[in-house]
């Protein structure tokens, strides 16, 4: 059995996490620092908390067992990603803060999947967003969204 | 906290990226400045769509035809913006195409009006969850009329399917000849483009995942490929089937299917439906042909066959003069059962009944559970679905919330 290095990771909440450098280097940007040698100590990642990165490495681990069907990982991913929109929401920043591509493609599927066939109103509910539009955008978007019948 | 009007631009633009309907589009840049701010809005995303007039070169019908114009008609499933109301029995979606300011039927081009008198002018459409069901190209001769003020006022229908792929700076079409031939356009040619000489006539055309396919009338399905700059391709990815009339193609839940629509030619049985001919001016020669029964094919690409579909489970097949679409009985929040086609067919148009509504608008429905074919009003929950307007349209929730307000 090959020897498998163990990387020390830092989250911001000064958390310490040792993952084999094979699931690691799904992040790019770890990738890149192994690559340039730049890994003696643990690797501060002071832009992911520590339940974030809980999260991230549940993900990664999942994705590299081997012997998993795509139905068995269509079907992780799906539970993986019901969480609270906030959750969500940490989970995206980290995966691109990582630059795990393929991680944040399925985190912006979901959130796509959750915008789809709603109203603008039912979207901004569901993320907790806050309409902050200038009464010049929102009579414009009135406009768009205005069906005219003969 | 999260701010997700705070994310990243490039967040943003890739979620936006993931929403497939223009529908969705429009809404995304309508929840908050940032996310509007982030994402340019899509060209061709406008009804009535703007498209230019397309040459005559290479595939002139008549003499006197100037050009094609190009049409796009969205289809969309709405649904009662008060969803707390889930009992009340009225709250089943309701399926619209529009046309500028015009309501059409959904299967077909004939309009329907005129429209209830406390129908709003203007329809806020943010106000209700909506599915884009698929979006409708059609082309029309235009004559040249030199006092014409419009070209909108000039066209006869060129009635073969239409399948369009939007690119970066224009457009590319795929449709049939009236000889049956397959014939593309890309935005900026001068002629059309036939792209396969020696065929059979085709009889379907569809546009899915950004690839062409069409279907000729034995059932041979063919990948269309159509590179910038090189001469289009035809790759066969299902052989032939024979078996019925005339075939379509249709995308349901991610697959190509292929309905194959079986008529006969003879007296006509004892429905009775053969009132109305004024209702299709252009089907006349139609007339005798009754559709009898449909079988349903999905494609399976590794094996490069159809494969026949016995049971549809909830799903619902549209099938239209110019579009085709699926809808899950789960989406439609209706009484209808699924495991069925809506097909439509001028057979099934019946004179006003006493009420003075149109009962059967030229649409049929065909169970694959049991066979039974017959027109949309025989089966429940079908034809409520397309007319009349459920009357939470009628009635919008934001204008009872002012007048409450008002103590009115």
């Amino acid at each position: 059995m090959s020897s498998t290095k163990l990387l020390t990771l830092k989250t911001s909440d000064g958390e310490e996490f040792k993952l084999d450098e094979a699931v690691a280097v799904k992040s790019q940007a770890i990738k890149n620092m192994v690559e340039d040698d730049c890994v003696s100590n643990a690797i501060p990642l002071p832009n992911v908390d520590s339940k974030t990165m809980t999260k991230v490495i549940e993900y990664w681990k999942k994705h590299s067992e081997e012997g998993v069907s795509k139905d068995q990982l269509n079907d992780f991913d799906k539970g993986f990603l019901e969480v609270h929109h906030s959750v969500l929401y940490d989970l995206l920043l980290a995966a691109n803060y990582l630059n795990d591509k393929e991680l944040v493609d399925v985190i912006c599927q979901e959130v796509a999947d959750r915008i789809k066939g709603k109203t603008p109103e039912e979207i901004r509910k569901e993320f907790d967003i806050k309409n902050d539009f200038t009464p010049e955008e929102e009579e414009k978007i009135r406009q768009e969204n205005a069906w005219a019948f003969d | 906290m999260a701010e997700w009007s705070q994310l990243p631009r490039e967040l943003i633009d890739l979620i936006s990226k993931h929403l497939l309907t223009e529908i969705d589009f429009l809404r995304f840049r309508s929840v908050c400045s940032s996310w509007r701010s982030s994402v340019p809005p899509k060209p061709y995303l406008s009804s009535p769509s703007r498209f230019p007039i397309l040459p005559n070169d290479g595939i002139s019908i008549t003499e006197n035809s100037w050009g094609f114009r190009l049409s796009k008609s969205p289809l969309y499933l709405l649904h009662s913006p008060n969803q707390t109301t889930s009992s009340n029995k009225n709250n089943h979606g309701w399926i619209v195409k529009l046309d500028r300011e015009n309501l059409l039927n959904p299967l077909s081009r004939s309009q329907f009006k005129p429209l209830p008198l406390n129908f709003p002018k203007i329809l806020d459409s943010s106000n209700y969850p909506i599915l884009e069901l698929c979006q409708e190209y059609t082309l029309q001769f235009i004559k040249y009329r030199p006092m014409a003020n419009s070209i909108a006022d000039a066209g006869n229908l060129y009635m073969e399917k239409v399948a369009v792929r939007l690119e970066k700076d224009g457009f590319v079409l795929l449709t049939i000849h009236v000889s049956g031939k397959l014939v593309m356009y890309r935005s900026g040619d001068i002629k059309w483009e036939i792209v396969d000489e020696l065929s059979l006539p085709y009889d379907d055309v569809i546009m899915k995942d950004g690839n062409f396919y069409a279907v000729d009338n034995t059932g041979k399905g063919v990948l269309v490929k159509l590179s910038c700059g090189e001469t289009p391709e035809l790759e066969v990815v299902a052989n032939s089937v024979f078996g019925g009339d005339k075939k379509f193609l249709m995308e349901s839940c991610g697959d190509l299917l292929m309905v194959d629509k079986y008529l006969s030619i003879g007296p006509e049985d004892d429905l009775g439906y053969n009132e109305n001919v004024e209702f299709y001016e252009e089907f006349d020669s139609y007339m005798s042909e009754r559709t009898v029964k449909f079988k349903v094919y999905k494609l399976d690409g590794d094996m490069q066959r159809w494969v026949e579909v016995t049971k549809l489970e909830d799903r619902m097949l549209f099938v239209g003069d110019n579009c085709t679409f699926s809808v899950l009985v789960s989406e439609l929040d209706s009484r209808c059962k699924g495991n069925c086609i809506l097909f439509a067919d001028q057979n099934f148009c019946s004179t006003e009944d006493s009420g003075g509504l149109w009962k059967n608008h030229g649409i049929g429905v065909f169970s694959l559970e049991n066979g039974s074919i017959g027109p949309v009003s025989s089966f429940r929950g079908y034809a409520e679905l397309f007319w009349p307007p459920p009357p939470w349209i009628c009635s919008p929730q934001p204008i009872d919330a002012e007048l409450n307000e008002l103590k009115i």
